[in-house]
C-alpha cells in the first residue's frame, strides 16, 4: 500500500523517517510525527472498527481524544497488549501493532452485522434487556456471545514487562491544556515566579495552533507556540509535561496525570532503549490555583447514516491537512452551522482536493472565512445542511436539502451531491469533563449554544472551555488566568504580559443546530447516530422519552448515552438538545449528565504504579528474620508482619509437614524448653504521673497496687463493653510502665490511648510512646527454661525472689535486657527484651547454649496450640467484637467497684450485656479423639431438627493437642458454661455430624502448677 | 538517679556483643551494583542514639540547652543541630521532640536529662533500636523522594532545617533536609526493609550508589 492520501508538502511530519506498523495483519507506512489515525487515513482505511452493537463499519472521525471508533488494541506481543487505545492519541513508532477492538471475524466482513440490520435494522434501546430476559438464568450464556461479538478492548494474558509510577507534585498553579490560552497562562504564571505546571495531552504542545490557518505577528502561529515552549522549557520554576492527561480532578485542587513515557516509542520501554524507565507515570497534583485550558470539541451534526466512514469532525479533516499533510479523502462537502468549520473547505481545497459544496444551515452567513471560501470559488449552499450520507462500506455521496431550524423540517427538494468525505460541525462545547469530576455542574449559555464549567473553588477556566473562541480572545483570556492565578497564590505584582498580535478574522454568528431533520420521522429515516461509540441513535433517544425516561440521567442509562471510555465527548450536548427537544423542553431544563474521571482511559499499571509484587505492601520484619529464614521457617502474615508460622524439620530426607512440626514444637516446649520471637507484640512505654490512672480507666482491671518489679495482665474494651484487645502491663516505676498489644492491634491501642487522653482526659498527665520496634522480644519456655537462662544471665532466676510476674533487669549475654516471668504457654517461660539491635547476638548465644537442652525454635501455630490447651484467648480469633470480659468468664479481670468508671463499665450494665442467653467461652472435647473439629463450626443443641436449625454457637479455635492426645477446640455457646459435661452437635457440609462435650477451656494443668515452679 | 518516678534502662552494653543495623539482612538481600555516575547516593547512619522527648517545650528547652548545648526547635517542622551535625533535635508535634545523638550516647543523654529535669512531668524514651537513619543525596534525590512521599519538597517549600512525619509510600518516614544536597530519612526498624527495597527501586532509573 502506498500513502495516498498524504500531501507533498505541509504538515508537521518527517518525511525523511518511513515507519512500517501493522493494522489488523495488514502492514503499512507511516511517518514520524504520524498518529496511528493520520497514518491509517494516509493510506486510505476507511474501515477502523466495527460499532458496539449494530456492528457497523466505522471510520475515523475525530484527530484527538474525542475520537469515538478508532478505538484499537495495541502491542505486538501478548504481555505487551494495551486495550481501548485511541488511534488519534497513540503516536505512530517502528513496529507498532495495533487490531480493531471490535469485529469478529474481520473489520470487513463482520459477523455480528446480522444482528444490526435485525427487524429492519431496528434495535431499540434496552434491546438486550428485552430480548435476551427469558428465561433469566441462560443471561450468563448469551452474554458470553453478546460480548464476544460487541466488546470493547481485552486485558492481557501475561504479565506486563514494563514498570509504571507515581509522582509527587506542588505547584502554584496547574495549567491543563497546552493550546493558544494554556500557552498564554503558563507563560503569564511563571514569568510572574509561581511554580507552574502545564500539561498537555497531545505529542507536542499548542493544541489549535498546531493546525490553525492564523498568524501570530504576521508569521505563523506555530512559530510562537515554538517560542513560548522554549521559553517555559527553560525556566527552573516550570515543569512542562507533554503527551500527559489531566484525567481526573478530585477535591482541594487534587489533580491526576496520566504520562505516558514510552508507549509513543516502541512496545515496550527497553524496546525504546529505555529500559527501568517507566512506561507511564500518574502525577498526583495539589495546585494552588487550576488554570483549565481544557478547550473545545467540534460537535458533529447528528443526520442519517453519520456513522459512514467518510463522516468527519471539520476540525479534524483541518487537522489531519496541516498538521500530518493527510488528506482524508477526495471529494468533500462540508456540513456547517458556524463559520469556523469553513477551514476545513479552505484547507482541502488548497491542499489541491475538490470541495463540491459547503452546505450551511444559516441563511446568510457572512463571516471573513465565508467570504474567503465564496472568493475561492468554493459553492456554498445556504439554509441547508447534509440531511442524509450515502454510501455502504464508505462515503459516496450526500442528500442535501434545505431545512427550516424553527420548525425542525425540511422544506425543499433534496439535491444529491457526490462526494466520499462528508465534514460536518454543529459548533463547539467547551470540555467541561474535568470542572464535572468535582461534582460542579456545567452551567448552559445561550449565546455560545454550549455548556460552560460550573465554578470550582481555586479553578480558572479561560479560552475556549470559557467559551472564548476567537483566537485573540483565547490569548488574552488565557493571559489573565495565568496572571490571576499567579496572584491568588502569592505573586500579586505578576504584571501583564504581551501578547502576539492575530489578524483579527471576525467570525458571523452560528445557529443552533444538533440534529438534522429528514424526511422521514427519527424512527423510519436512516439512523442518525448521537453516540457512534455506544451506537445511541435520536430515534433510540426519542423512544426513550416516548417510553417514559424524562431525567436525562436516566435516558443516559436506558440508552447507554455517554457511558464508557468516550464519556459523551461528542455525543453528550447532541443527546441532550434531542431529549429537550422531544419532550419540548430547553437544554438547561433537561440538564446534563455528570462526567466522571477518568477523561481518556488509564492503563491499570499507571494507576498501581510501582505498589506491585515485592513493594504490593510493606513486609515488617524481626531482628531475628535472618535467622529464621536460615533456619527454614514457613511465614505466617500477621498484620504486616512476617511471623516464623513453624520450624519444620528435614527427617531422614523428609520435610516435616506442618501437623509433624507443630506436634514436635508443643512436645518440645511441654516437656524440654523451647523459643519464639515475640516481637512483634505492641509495646507502649506510658510514663507520668497519672500513668497508673490512666491505665485504671482503660483497663477493666485494677491497677492501683501493682507495685514496681510486678506484672499484670489486662483487658481493653471498647466503649460497648467488648473485649478489643488484651496483654500484659508492667510497672517500671511508679510514673513508669511498659504496656504490651496484640501484634496486630498495637498502632490501633496506642491511637486508642491518644484519643481517649486528647479528648477526654487532658488533664491526666501522661505520655505514650511506640516501643515496638525498639525491643526485640524473646520468650523461652518449657521445664528446661530456668537451667538454659540461666547459664546466661546474672540473673538469680529463682522460684522465690523471681517470681510469677515478676520482672527484672538483667543482663543476659552481655547484652543488658528486661526479663519478665510472664507464660502464653502455661509452662515455665521468661521473656527477655533486649534493644534489638544486640537482638541476633542473644538468640544465637541462647541457641549456643541451648543445644544440650534440645532447645527447639517454635512458631507462631505451637503457640496457637499450646496456649489454647491453657484456655487463653486470642483476641480477634476468639472474640469477634461482640464478646464481653463476662461472655469470656473473665470476672476475676473486672473491676466493678474502681473509682472512676473505666472505658466499657457502663455498657456491660445495658439489658443486651446482662441476659442470661448469650454465648459464653468454653472448652469442647470431640467425641471421637481423631476428630479436629473445623474453625467457624456451628453449634447446635438438638441435633434431630430440621433445617434450619437453631445455631447455639460456634468454634473459635480448634487444633490437635499432641499432650492431649486428641483434638480439642475453643468455642463460645449459648449459656455454656451451665452447660458443662453436655453433648452439643456441628452438623458439617458434607453432611456429617459431630459431637463433642462442653468442658472447661482449661485443658492442661488447671490449677497452672507447671508455670509457677 | 534523682528521678525515682520512671525508670531509666540503660541498653548500651558493657561489653562488646555484635550488633546489627536494622538493614543488615536487607544488604545481605539486595545486592546492589554500583552504577557510575549515580543520580542517587543512599548510606545509612547506623547504630545512632534515638530518643523521643515529650512535654512542656519552656522545661525541655532549659534541659537540652544545658545537656546537648542546642536548643528546643520551637517552630514546627524544623531541625536544631549542634555545630558538628552530629547532635539534632527535631520538632515532631506540639509536645514531642526527637533526638538523634552519635550512638552509644542516648543512655547518658537520658539519664543527664533526667537528672536536669527532676519531677517535671515528661517523658524520655529511648528508642534507638526501634529505627535508622538513611541518607539520600546525588541529582536526582528529590525526583526520588517525588515518588515517594506527598509531602511538598521543592526547595521553596522544604528548605534546609526543615524536617517533617509524612507517608513513605505505603509507610511512615521522618524526613529532614539536612543540606542544600543531603535529605535524612529516620526509618522504623520493621519498615527498614520496606523503605530500602521502595528507594533502590525508585532509584534505579537514575542509577544508584549504596556504599
Amino acid at each position: 500500500m502506498t500513502q495516498t492520501n498524504r500531501i507533498d508538502a505541509g504538515g508537521r511530519v518527517d518525511r525523511s523517517q518511513t515507519l512500517e506498523f501493522t493494522f489488523n495483519g495488514q502492514s503499512y507506512k507511516g511517518l514520524k510525527g504520524d498518529t496511528l489515525a493520520s497514518a491509517l487515513l494516509a493510506n486510505g482505511v476507511d474501515i477502523v472498527n466495527r460499532s458496539f452493537k449494530y456492528s457497523r463499519a466505522r471510520g475515523i472521525v475525530a484527530a484527538g481524544a474525542e475520537e469515538p471508533n478508532a478505538v484499537v488494541q495495541l502491542g505486538a506481543r501478548e504481555e505487551t497488549q494495551v486495550p481501548n487505545v485511541r488511534a488519534t492519541q497513540q503516536a505512530l513508532y517502528k513496529g507498532l501493532v495495533a487490531r480493531s477492538t471490535n469485529g469478529w471475524p474481520n473489520v470487513q466482513r463482520d459477523v455480528m452485522s446480522w444482528v444490526g440490520r435485525l427487524g429492519g435494522g431496528f434495535m431499540p434501546p434496552g434491546f438486550y434487556y428485552k430480548t435476551f430476559m427469558a428465561p433469566a438464568s441462560m443471561w450468563m450464556t448469551y452474554e458470553k456471545y453478546i460480548r464476544k461479538g460487541a466488546g470493547l478492548g481485552r486485558a492481557p494474558h501475561e504479565s506486563d514487562p514494563d514498570i509504571y509510577d507515581h509522582m509527587h507534585h506542588h505547584c502554584d498553579v496547574m495549567v491543563v491544556g497546552a493550546g493558544p490560552a494554556g500557552l498564554a497562562a503558563a507563560l503569564s504564571a511563571a514569568r510572574a515566579g509561581a511554580r507552574v505546571i502545564l500539561c498537555d495531552e497531545q505529542e507536542e504542545m499548542g493544541g489549535s495552533l498546531l493546525d490553525s490557518r492564523e498568524t501570530l505577528d504576521g508569521v505563523s502561529a506555530v512559530r510562537w507556540v515554538e517560542e513560548t515552549v522554549k521559553e517555559l522549557a527553560s525556566l527552573e520554576n516550570v515543569l512542562l509535561l507533554p503527551r500527559t492527561t489531566a484525567n481526573g480532578y478530585h477535591d482541594h485542587n487534587f489533580v491526576t496525570l496520566h504520562e505516558r513515557r514510552t508507549e509513543h516509542l516502541a512496545d515496550t520501554a527497553s524496546e525504546a532503549g529505555l529500559a527501568g524507565q517507566a512506561r507511564a507515570r500518574l502525577h498526583r497534583v495539589r495546585a494552588g490555583q487550576v488554570v483549565l485550558a481544557s478547550g473545545t470539541h467540534e460537535r458533529p451534526l447528528v443526520y442519517a447514516n453519520n456513522d459512514l466512514p467518510g463522516n468527519m469532525l471539520a476540525g479534524a479533516v483541518s487537522t489531519y491537512i496541516r498538521r500530518y499533510a493527510v488528506v482524508p479523502g477526495k471529494k468533500l462537502v462540508l456540513s456547517t452551522s458556524n463559520d469556523h468549520a469553513y477551514r476545513a473547505a479552505l484547507d482541502w481545497k488548497e491542499a489541491g482536493r475538490q470541495v463540491v459544496a459547503i452546505v450551511d444551515a444559516r441563511a446568510n452567513p457572512d463571516g471573513d472565512l465565508v467570504r474567503q471560501a465564496r472568493d475561492s470559488g468554493i459553492r456554498v449552499i445556504t439554509g441547508s445542511s447534509v440531511v442524509e450520507a450515502r454510501g455502504g462500506q464508505r462515503v459516496t455521496g450526500a442528500r442535501v436539502c434545505a431545512i427550516d431550524l424553527e420548525r425542525f423540517v425540511v422544506t425543499g427538494k433534496v439535491e444529491e451531491l457526490e462526494c466520499d468525505t462528508i465534514a460536518s460541525s454543529g459548533g463547539y462545547s467547551p470540555v467541561v469533563h474535568l470542572s464535572s469530576h468535582t461534582g460542579t455542574r456545567p452551567q448552559w449559555n445561550e449565546e455560545l449554544l454550549g455548556f460552560l464549567p460550573g465554578e470550582v473553588k481555586g479553578m480558572i477556566s479561560a479560552g475556549g472551555v470559557a467559551g472564548h473562541f476567537g483566537l485573540d480572545e483565547t490569548l488574552a483570556d488565557g493571559e489573565r488566568a495565568g496572571r490571576q492565578a499567579a496572584q491568588l497564590t502569592g505573586f500579586e505584582d505578576a504584571q501583564a504580559i504581551t501578547l502576539p498580535a492575530t489578524r483579527g478574522l471576525r467570525d458571523g454568528k452560528a445557529c443552533a443546530l444538533y440534529q438534522v431533520p429528514h424526511e422521514k420521522t427519527a424512527l423510519r429515516a436512516p439512523k442518525q447516530f448521537v453516540d457512534l461509540q455506544n451506537d445511541v441513535t435520536a430515534a433510540g433517544i426519542e423512544l426513550a422519552t416516548r417510553e417514559g425516561f424524562e431525567s436525562i440521567e436516566h435516558v443516559k442509562r436506558y440508552t447507554a448515552l455517554g457511558f464508557g471510555t468516550d464519556q459523551g465527548k461528542l455525543g453528550n450536548i447532541n443527546g441532550m438538545a434531542i431529549a429537550a427537544r422531544c419532550l419540548d423542553r430547553s437544554i438547561p431544563d433537561v440538564g446534563t449528565t455528570v462526567f466522571r474521571p477518568n477523561y481518556t482511559p488509564i492503563t491499570f499499571g499507571a494507576i498501581v504504579g510501582r505498589h506491585c509484587d515485592e513493594l504490593f505492601d510493606p513486609k515488617r520484619y524481626t531482628a531475628l528474620h535472618q535467622w529464621h529464614m536460615e533456619n527454614g521457617a514457613e511465614f505466617e502474615d500477621v498484620g504486616q508482619w512476617k511471623r516464623p508460622w513453624y520450624f519444620p524439620r528435614t527427617v531422614n530426607g523428609k520435610k516435616e509437614t506442618m501437623h509433624e512440626a507443630v506436634a514436635r514444637e508443643c512436645l518440645a516446649v511441654r516437656e524440654k524448653v523451647g523459643i519464639l520471637d515475640a516481637s512483634t507484640l505492641g509495646k507502649i512505654d506510658i510514663q507520668g504521673p497519672d500513668a497508673r490512672e490512666f491505665l485504671g480507666r482503660v483497663y477493666t482491671n485494677k491497677w492501683a497496687q501493682l507495685a514496681p518489679g510486678r506484672v499484670r495482665y489486662g483487658l481493653m474494651c471498647k466503649d460497648d463493653g467488648m473485649l478489643m484487645d488484651d496483654g500484659t502491663t508492667s510497672c517500671l516505676a511508679d510514673n513508669h510502665f511498659l504496656m504490651t498489644t496484640t501484634t496486630g492491634g498495637a498502632a490501633g491501642v496506642l491511637e486508642w490511648l491518644e484519643l481517649w487522653h486528647q479528648t477526654e482526659w487532658p488533664e491526666l498527665q501522661v505520655y505514650f510512646n511506640s516501643v515496638t520496634d525498639h525491643w526485640a522480644t524473646m520468650t523461652v519456655t518449657g521445664p528446661d527454661a530456668r537451667k538454659l537462662l540461666s547459664e546466661l544471665t546474672d540473673l538469680d532466676l529463682d522460684k522465690e525472689s523471681f517470681k510469677f510476674m515478676d520482672w527484672r533487669d538483667a543482663t543476659v549475654a552481655e547484652v543488658p535486657a528486661r526479663i519478665f516471668r510472664i507464660s502464653f504457654t502455661g509452662e515455665l517461660a521468661f521473656e527477655i527484651n533486649v534493644q534489638a539491635n544486640y537482638a541476633l547476638h542473644v538468640w544465637k548465644k541462647l541457641f549456643e547454649h541451648g543445644e544440650k537442652y534440645d532447645l527447639t525454635p517454635y512458631g507462631t501455630e505451637t503457640m496457637h496450640v499450646l496456649r489454647a490447651e491453657k484456655g487463653l484467648i486470642i483476641v480477634g480469633q476468639d472474640t469477634d467484637g461482640s464478646v464481653t470480659p463476662e461472655d469470656l468468664g473473665m470476672q476475676w479481670a473486672i473491676g466493678y467497684d474502681k473509682p472512676f468508671p473505666w472505658i466499657g463499665k457502663r455498657a456491660l450494665s445495658r439489658p443486651d450485656t446482662l441476659r442470661g442467653n448469650r454465648k459464653q467461652f468454653v472448652g469442647l472435647k470431640p467425641k471421637d479423639s481423631s476428630v479436629v473439629l473445623e474453625e467457624g463450626a456451628q453449634i447446635v443443641f438438638d441435633k434431630e431438627q430440621s433445617i434450619p436449625m437453631a445455631m447455639k454457637g460456634h468454634v473459635t479455635s480448634s487444633y490437635y493437642s499432641p499432650s492431649l492426645g486428641h483434638g480439642f477446640a475453643l468455642a463460645v455457646v449459648v449459656e455454656g458454661r451451665e452447660r458443662m459435661g453436655q453433648t452439643v452437635y456441628l452438623p458439617m457440609t458434607d453432611g456429617t455430624m459431630h459431637e463433642a462435650e462442653i468442658v472447661s477451656p482449661v485443658f492442661i494443668d488447671p490449677k497452672g502448677e507447671r508455670q509457677n515452679v | 538517679m534523682s528521678n525515682v518516678s520512671a525508670k531509666q534502662f540503660d541498653t548500651v552494653p558493657a561489653g562488646n556483643p555484635a550488633v546489627e543495623s536494622p538493614l543488615c539482612w536487607s544488604y545481605q538481600q539486595q545486592k546492589t551494583a554500583n552504577s557510575a555516575n549515580a543520580g542517587v547516593v543512599l548510606r545509612e547512619k547506623a547504630l545512632l542514639g534515638h530518643v523521643v522527648l515529650r512535654g512542656g517545650a519552656i522545661v525541655l528547652d532549659e534541659a537540652v540547652r544545658q545537656v546537648l548545648g542546642i536548643s528546643l526547635p520551637a517552630k514546627p517542622n524544623t531541625v536544631e543541630r549542634d555545630e558538628a551535625g552530629e547532635r539534632s533535635i527535631q520538632w515532631i508535634s506540639p509536645d514531642e521532640w526527637l533526638v538523634i545523638v552519635p550512638g552509644g550516647e542516648e543512655c547518658a543523654l537520658e539519664r543527664s536529662l533526667r537528672e536536669t529535669l527532676g519531677d517535671a512531668h515528661v517523658s524520655i524514651v529511648n528508642v534507638s533500636g526501634g529505627q535508622t537513619v538513611l541518607t539520600l543525596a546525588g541529582d536526582n534525590a528529590r525526583e526520588v523522594l517525588m515518588k515517594t512521599v506527598s509531602f511538598d519538597v521543592h526547595p521553596h517549600a522544604f528548605p534546609v532545617g526543615k524536617g517533617v512525619t509524612t507517608i513513605f509510600a505505603k509507610a511512615t518516614v521522618v524526613l529532614r533536609r539536612t543540606s542544600e544536597t543531603e535529605w535524612e530519612l529516620v526509618v522504623r526498624r520493621s519498615f527498614a526493609d520496606y523503605c530500602y527495597r521502595w528507594l533502590l527501586d525508585a532509584s534505579a532509573e537514575y542509577g544508584i550508589d549504596t556504599q
